[in-house]
């Protein structure tokens, strides 16, 4: 029964030594350039989300000129805040498609994502160069594991930014405002420096989660921890051995990583001045 | 004190929400007069906050006009003195209004001297210096120019609510309002604020203070007004209020809070 794990299977591993170290590489690399990526859209994502573009205010605005009796209060005449052009006027599309997207991604499995976005878009659509990174990171992979990687991080990203910016109390936006500052001030100086202690560590736990989840990029091409596991395994027909390296070097970058994050955050918060 | 010169017209304000089904403010009419110090009672849900709050449009009302300075403010375009239309900027209509809450709101990330000073530096660009010596003079007013380099979780509430007067001062606002200054914080503090918005108001600063102090209303305020359902149902000075309520809904709050 050659499945038992054995020290000789271990030790036939030892020539694949260099595989595992690139496959940890891609894997680092991966995350990393999908936490960039991903911050990047899920920033664009948070600002469209909470955007205040109303390009049909004007109609709730114009027609009860026209159909005054439909949207005005019998009794005192003002304006209602009902009523279907009050609903159209407050709508928002920017917000609507980008909170569109955020939900179709985390309510659908990132396999099917990933593949809807290598098979669907890089193949049929891009010929990426087939160049490769540091003479083993195929860049024809690697460019479209981030990409979808990256796509699917947004939208949790998304989340992160938009619930650290609200978790500031309102009160901080009335003093700044009362003291007349202005929106884009009250960000700059009030809202963004305290919400970057609430949104920072939970980018560093993104980092650490798309560590573990990139490993379902293999399924793609891309030469991840995952995928040299595999490839070693049919060069070798050891199962057991290669899988508990891979356990192992995840449990190596994971732990310590989350550990230190919570550490830092607890150091963070305690200078939190409320 | 009152000189009789209007700073902020009031007129048949209201504020509505849900549809109608709450009217925070049902129709306020009620000038202010620069050098009043208008003190705003009434009981729990009346509608002084939203009053208080919709003076520096934290609410958009939903109906009236709020002239300040001769500028109706909830209109988005008024004329100027040519008769153009041009934007109202709020923005720099609040910064004639300071205001002052009931929970402090310091800037948690900020030294007591940043938090005074960023408004000034950034709103109206004044230099560093200036600002800075503009803070540690007034902090000196209220005792607290050695605190001037803390962060506001190392006072206690009442040099917080002081603190968060002499922000508002800075700007040099015509006008304060104060939404229950003193209604979070330990009863031997209170004192101390209330000193503070004491002396402000015999220096002639017109104020529209929010509050359960009767004493105060009593003692500092030129005018008192009694607001319940959203409607202002009595107004005038403390001895007409306290001595001499007419309203029923009036003499029944006193007979409750006296
Ligand atoms: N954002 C809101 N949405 C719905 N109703 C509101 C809102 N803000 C205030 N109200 C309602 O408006 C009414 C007036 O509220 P307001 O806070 O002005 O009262 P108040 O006199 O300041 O009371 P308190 O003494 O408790 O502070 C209350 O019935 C309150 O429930
Ligand atoms: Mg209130």
């Amino acid at each position: 029964m050659g499945n038992f794990i054995q020290l000789k299977n271990f030790e036939a591993l030892l020539p694949y030594a260099n595989m595992f170290k690139e496959g940890l590489i891609v894997t680092l690399l991966l995350a990393f350039f999908t936490v960039l990526l991903g911050f990047v859209l899920g920033l664009m994502l948070a600002v469209l989300r909470m955007s205040n573009f109303r390009p049909l205010l004007w109609l709730a605005h114009a027609f009860p000129r026209v159909f005054g009796f439909f949207e005005r209060d019998k009794e005192s005449g003002l304006l209602r805040d009902s009523g279907f052009l009050y609903h159209l006027g407050r709508f928002n599309p920017l917000s609507f498609l980008a909170t569109a997207y955020v939900e179709v991604i985390r309510s659908t499995p990132v396999l099917v994502q990933i593949s809807l976005i290598y098979y669907g878009v890089f193949s049929l659509l891009f010929d990426l160069p087939t160049f490769k990174i540091f003479g083993f990171i195929s860049f024809n992979r690697f460019f479209p594991g981030v990409v979808a990687l990256a796509m699917n991080s947004a939208a949790y990203l998304c989340e992160i930014i938009r619930s650290g910016l609200q978790s500031i109390d309102g009160g901080q936006t009335e003093a700044a405002r009362s003291l007349g500052l202005t929106q884009m001030q009250n960000m700059r100086f009030i809202i963004l420096p305290q919400a970057i202690k609430n949104i920072l560590p939970a980018i560093a736990n993104e980092f650490v989660t798309i560590i573990k989840e990139s490993a379902i990029t293999y399924v793609i091409g891309v030469q991840d921890i995952m995928a040299m596991v595999n490839s070693i395994r049919s060069a070798t027909y050891i199962i057991m051995e290669p899988l508990l390296v891979a356990t192992l070097l995840y449990f190596c970058i994971c732990f310590p990583l989350s550990k230190l994050i919570a550490y830092i955050e607890r150091r963070m918060s305690r200078g939190d001045r409320r | 004190m009152a000189t009789g010169d209007k700073l902020i017209q009031v007129r048949d304000l209201k504020k509505y929400y849900n549809k109608g089904a709450i009217k925070a403010l049902d129709g306020v009419t009620v000038d202010i007069d620069r050098g009043d110090v208008m003190v705003v009672i009434g009981p729990s849900g009346s509608g002084k906050s939203t009053f208080l709050r919709s003076l520096n449009l934290m609410e958009q009302p939903t109906g009236g006009a709020i002239i300040f300075d001769g500028v109706d403010i909830t209109k988005p375009k008024v004329p100027d003195a040519s008769g153009k239309l041009v934007r109202v900027n709020i923005d720099q209509h609040r910064q004639k209004m300071g205001m002052v809450f009931q929970h402090f709101n310091l800037f948690p990330h900020m030294t007591i001297l940043d938090n005074m000073t960023l408004a000034p530096i950034q709103v109206k660009h004044m230099n560093k210096a200036e600002a800075e010596k503009k803070a540690l003079a007034l902090l000196a007013r209220v005792g607290l120019q050695d605190r001037a380099e803390a962060y506001p979780i190392q006072l206690s509430g009442g040099q917080k609510q002081r603190i968060a007067i002499v922000r508002a001062l800075m700007m040099e606002p015509e006008v304060m309002l104060f939404d229950e200054p003193t209604s979070a914080l330990d009863p031997e503090m209170v004192g101390e604020v209330l000193e503070v918005m004491k002396e402000l108001a015999q220096e002639g600063m017109t104020m529209v203070v929010v509050t359960h102090e009767m004493g105060f209303a009593r003692e500092v305020g030129s005018r008192v007004l009694f607001m319940a359902d959203g409607k202002l149902l009595e107004q005038g000075t403390p001895d007409e209020i306290f001595g001499h309520p007419t309203h029923p809904r009036l003499q029944d709050f006193l007979s409750r809070v006296l």
